[in-house]
């Protein structure tokens, strides 16, 4: 397996309402590796700056201060339509809240990553019924959203994630509303994902997960600040 | 171009799964559309009708005026008019307002020599003898008669007169013909028992309409008790009539308008948490800041355009085709005496231009505007809340 550094982020700093007497540092000087075709994991407790560092990393927002590097490149600097351009070419999110469009049944929420391009609705569909598939979504293409348990949003969440085949899958607490047999089942889902050479970036307070085998690099955060990567 | 047609699919699927709200939006302009479309199609419709009676009308009409109100003409003011040069044809003119009470309403009874030349929209004849008479489309449907028919009315010694209607007006301009009675000369004299010698005016021809003015100037030095009134000055106040009476009327409606701007407004303005997360995630997910402000571009011309069409249909419905009912007393005024006449269905496509101007452009704009507040931040900072 290639383990050449797919993200990289040198001296990192986010500042939420700067100059503001609710100003709140998320990030200080955070420099890590993020390595191609493996599983990482962020851990920490609550308000360690876990989901901000990957919103930072998946282009969401931008940091006060450093850089970041995805696949080579610095992305910081980048306008506006150039960096929606990374984030659908190169990421596929799983929200801890899997923020699907609950009014919208199964089939577009997977499609809305591809409705701003040109692919034909065709082959869009086609796409979308092979990630169902895959994911054992097969039949519920036409259930809304608001509609599925817990553990079939979670596989819309990862179907839509994976609809415009990304090289990098981040998840925020993947695991925050499964029981253990369905953290159980997307760990599997995660370890074909790596099958296939994605990279896979998560943020967990979960053992279940930074403990498992299939987990290359573990980084430790508290209070906006690496603690410990290994 | 496929782009853009999958994001108004995304659009018209997004409207349908609020479709509620959509509706309730869209039947609310609608009322405001067809409101003012209703008021810019009947205004519009009557100048045109205006337009069309008073390409018709004599250059000059010169009355006699008798304490500041219209009084009899003696006719032979007539011949010393024509000693003017450059004076045309002058004719004496009879005619009156007659009231029936069986229908309750005014018809206009006018005297011909039979020789009228502008009165060509006619199916049948001109009157050419006493006891006969042509009537227009609205006398002939409220008294239900037609060509070869007879019509009763009652003359100034209250006697009934019997006529045979000998021609019906078919006019392109109903306003022109439709409450219109013609007999001949002698009959409207002795129908009205008018004083021997008097016209109730006089219609002058003006050779060139530029010295139209002179003339009614010369007119009135040499027959100081006279007022000549000139086509253009009945062309301004008719307009004037017409313009204040659509301009009170919009005047009242604006207050409708104004509170639906600001449903509109508050509408958009007031993006719910829901919409907000909803372009978060779209966002979130690759849409652009230019993708997500063509989609809501999309929503609100898909929202305004629909109630534009249905509220200027429905507008042009209400004017054309059922005579402007709820506009009618407003706007005609006292004419509501007169026949119902029936508008010539027109459509100025300024006017339609306008009226999707003023209604479709304010609606898109307040909904494309604070969505791109929400468009161009973070797609993490929309989400968070």
């Amino acid at each position: 397996m290639e383990t050449s550094a797919y993200i990289r982020t040198e001296n990192v700093r986010k500042v939420y309402n700067p100059g503001r007497p609710d100003e709140m540092t998320a990030l200080d000087d955070v420099s890590i590796t993020v390595d191609r075709g493996a599983v990482t994991v962020i851990k920490g407790p609550s308000g360690s700056g876990k989901t901000s560092l990957l919103s930072v990393i998946g282009c969401m927002s931008r940091p006060t201060a450093g850089r970041v590097f995805v696949d080579g490149k610095d992305v910081v600097k980048l306008p506006e339509r150039f960096l929606t351009g990374v984030r659908r070419k190169k990421f596929g999110f799983i929200f801890q809240q899997y923020h699907l469009i609950r009014n919208l049944n199964t089939l577009d929420n997977i499609l809305l990553p591809l409705y701003p391009t040109n692919m034909m609705p065709p082959e869009m569909k086609r796409r979308a019924l092979a990630v169902m598939a895959k994911l054992s979504l097969s039949g519920k293409q036409h259930s809304r959203a608001k509609n599925l348990s817990g553990g079939e949003q979670q596989r819309v969440a990862i179907a839509r994630a994976l609809i415009n085949d990304p090289a990098v899958i981040i998840a925020d607490e993947p695991t925050a509303h499964l029981d253990r047999g369905l953290a159980a089942e997307f760990m599997r889902i995660l370890a074909s994902l790596c099958g296939e050479g994605r990279t896979v970036l998560i943020a967990t307070h979960d053992p279940f997960i930074y403990g498992h085998d299939l987990v290359g690099k573990t980084i430790a955060m508290r209070d906006g600040r690496i603690e410990e990567e290994r | 171009m496929i782009k853009h047609l999958k994001i108004i699919d995304y659009a018209l699927a997004s409207l349908l799964r609020r479709k509620f709200k959509s509706l309730a939006i869209i039947t609310a302009f609608t009322v405001v559309v067809t409101a003012l479309a209703s008021i810019l199609l009947f205004t519009g419709a009557l100048k045109k009708e205006a337009e069309l009676v008073l390409a018709g009308a004599p250059d000059l009409i010169v009355q006699r005026t008798a304490g500041g109100r219209h009084d009899l003409i003696p006719a032979a003011y007539a011949d010393k008019i024509r000693e003017i040069p450059g004076i045309g044809m002058v004719i004496p003119r009879y005619w009156g307002y007659y009231y029936d009470p069986l229908t309750e309403a005014n018809y206009t009874i006018l005297g011909t020599d039979g020789k009228a030349e502008r009165l060509e929209l006619l199916e049948g004849r001109l009157p050419e003898r006493d006891g006969e008479c042509a009537v227009g489309a609205g006398i002939a449907e409220m008294q239900r008669t037609v060509g070869g028919g007879e019509l009763i009315l009652v003359d100034s010694s209250n006697t009934g007169v019997l006529y045979e209607v000998v021609g019906v007006f078919r006019a392109a301009s109903s306003l022109l013909t439709n409450d219109l009675i013609v007999l001949t000369d002698n009959e409207v004299i002795r129908f009205f028992g008018l004083p021997s010698g008097k016209a109730t005016d006089i219609s002058v021809q003006v050779y060139n309409r530029e010295e139209l003015q002179t003339a009614a100037a010369k007119v009135k030095r040499m027959l100081p008790d006279t007022r000549p009134i000139t086509r253009t000055e009945l062309v301004r106040t008719y307009e004037m009539v017409f313009n204040w009476r659509s301009g009170m009327l919009l005047t009242v409606f604006s207050a409708a308008v104004i509170a639906f701007c600001i449903l509109a407004w508050d509408k958009a303005t007031g993006i719910s948490a829901d919409e907000k997360r909803e372009i978060g995630i779209l966002k979130a997910v690759g849409w652009d800041t230019s993708d997500v402000l063509a989609l809501k571009f999309w929503e609100g011309l898909i929202i305004a355009l629909t109630a534009f069409l249905l509220g200027t249909i429905a507008g042009f419905v209400h004017i054309f085709f059922f005579n402007a009912f709820l506009l009618a007393p407003v706007i005609k005024g006292w004419s509501v005496v007169f026949p119902d006449f029936h508008l010539a269905p027109h459509l100025d496509p300024y006017l339609v231009f306008t009226l999707g101007f003023l209604t479709v452009a304010p609606y898109v704009a307040s909904t494309v505007i604070p969505a791109w507040k929400t468009a161009v931040t973070d797609p993490e900072t929309i989400m968070r809340g």
